[in-house]
């Protein structure tokens, strides 16, 4: 079997050694490594985000892919050179200033590590001066904040205004529980993820990719 | 306090309907053979007698109560433990059985409740906790003075969020008008609300 196909297996299946290892040995068939990237370890973790958007996979099974992307990740970074580009785009996260519920801001962190973004994560109960000042350290290009409750939803909107006020190029993704488009747009935010495979989707939309 | 979690109810919680992966139930087995070990549940309730600083859910009932359970630090440590070691999967599906094992709790809590309030001659009663429809959070600070238990150990942030997090608080309320109590039915995530076993 094409060794890029096998690669392209083992992440949809989530075999995180078997990953490893494959992509191990198409190094040293001398594969390409944007082949084995683009082809084998993205195209595969960008159906199982499809499918999970479809709910068809539950998020186990995105976790374990997203690991066996990463393992494959890890020993692919040697091969690109810093002008390369390995990584998506960057992304601050955090759960919103007041909120301790970290759960499914973690599970969206590792997913968006697992498809190929670099992950500044903040914690819970992040500042919005604290976000601004991650995501200026780190030239991200995205924030994604996530809030449980409604009573810390509007430091969502003060994240907003201080990058209006700063006119600073972040775009803004929020989710939870609480959250909804239409708060989105009354908060001026770029997008809203429903769940974590919406949230990749909107964050590959702001960026273009 | 034995609290079950059954691997059903923790796979359809996940989102399973059928057949499952064999590594998936595995590790649910796993982690809810974790549970014994991790939960150790408190409770506690009082009626309120006083009309001082009443939330607006309370007013016009005849008998009132405020409750609050926790499961305790342990089992969060556990799953941040499992996300630190990279094993997000096994967390996540230990924080899901946690989630259950609470509502449980608080169910039988609930269940003392109505029958302290059966015993005064009250049948019907609705609860409601601080977050939902009518009760805001800053609520949290009136419950838990008037459960007023140390030993409960929860404690609440500056944002009123209950530290450990895998807990629950509510007021109940008995007699007068129940009208407006609340459903989750009515909400718009009701279909694929993951707060509901």
């Amino acid at each position: 079997m094409d060794i890029i196909k096998e690669i392209y297996d083992a992440v949809m299946e989530g075999k995180v050694d078997e990953a490893a290892s494959r992509v191990q040995q198409a190094l040293n068939a001398k594969a390409e490594a944007n082949d084995i990237l683009d082809k084998g370890l993205i195209a595969a973790m960008d159906v199982v985000g499809e499918k999970f958007g479809e709910g068809e996979l539950f998020i186990p099974q995105v976790l374990w892919s997203a690991k066996a992307m990463q393992a494959g990740m890890d020993l692919l970074k040697p091969h690109f050179s810093s002008t390369d580009r390995t990584e998506k785009g960057t992304v601050v996260i955090g759960t919103a200033k007041g909120d301790i519920h970290d759960i499914g801001k973690n599970l969206v962190a590792i997913m968006l590590e697992g498809s190929g973004f670099k992950v500044a994560d903040l914690g819970v109960d992040v500042t919005p001066e604290r976000f601004i000042e991650k995501a200026v350290e780190v030239k991200a290009d995205i924030i994604a904040m996530s809030a449980l409750l409604t009573t810390t939803m509007p430091s969502m909107a003060e994240v907003v205004s201080l990058i209006k006020t700063k006119n600073l190029p972040f775009r803004v993704i929020i989710g939870g529980a609480p959250v909804d488009q239409s708060f989105c747009q009354e908060i001026g935010a770029d997008a809203y993820g429903m769940d974590a495979a919406d949230g990749m989707r909107k964050i590959k939309g702001l960026l273009g990719r | 306090m034995n609290i079950q979690v059954s691997r059903e109810d923790l796979l359809k919680q996940i989102g399973y309907k059928d057949s499952p992966l064999p590594r998936l139930l595995g590790m649910a087995t796993d982690m809810l053979g974790l549970l014994d070990n991790l939960v150790e549940p408190r409770q506690a309730f009082r009626e309120i007698q006083d009309e001082k600083d009443l939330p607006a859910f309370l007013r016009g009932a005849v008998l009132k109560y405020a409750g609050a359970v926790t499961l305790g630090p342990k089992l969060e440590n556990k799953a941040k433990d499992l996300f630190d070691r990279g094993k997000p999967a096994e967390a996540y599906i230990l924080d899901v059985a946690g989630s259950i094992a609470v509502t449980k709790v608080s169910n039988i809590l609930w269940n003392e409740i109505r029958e302290d309030a059966a015993a005064k001659g009250f049948k019907k009663g609705v609860r409601r906790t601080p977050g939902c429809r009518g009760i805001d959070l800053e609520t949290q600070k009136y419950i838990f003075e008037r459960i007023d238990e140390p030993d409960l150990g929860i404690e609440l942030t500056s944002s009123w969020m209950m530290v450990p997090r895998k807990s629950l608080s509510f007021l109940a309320r008995f007699g007068g008008n129940l009208k407006g109590s609340f459903s989750c039915k009515g909400c718009k995530q009701y279909s694929d609300c993951t707060l509901r076993v």
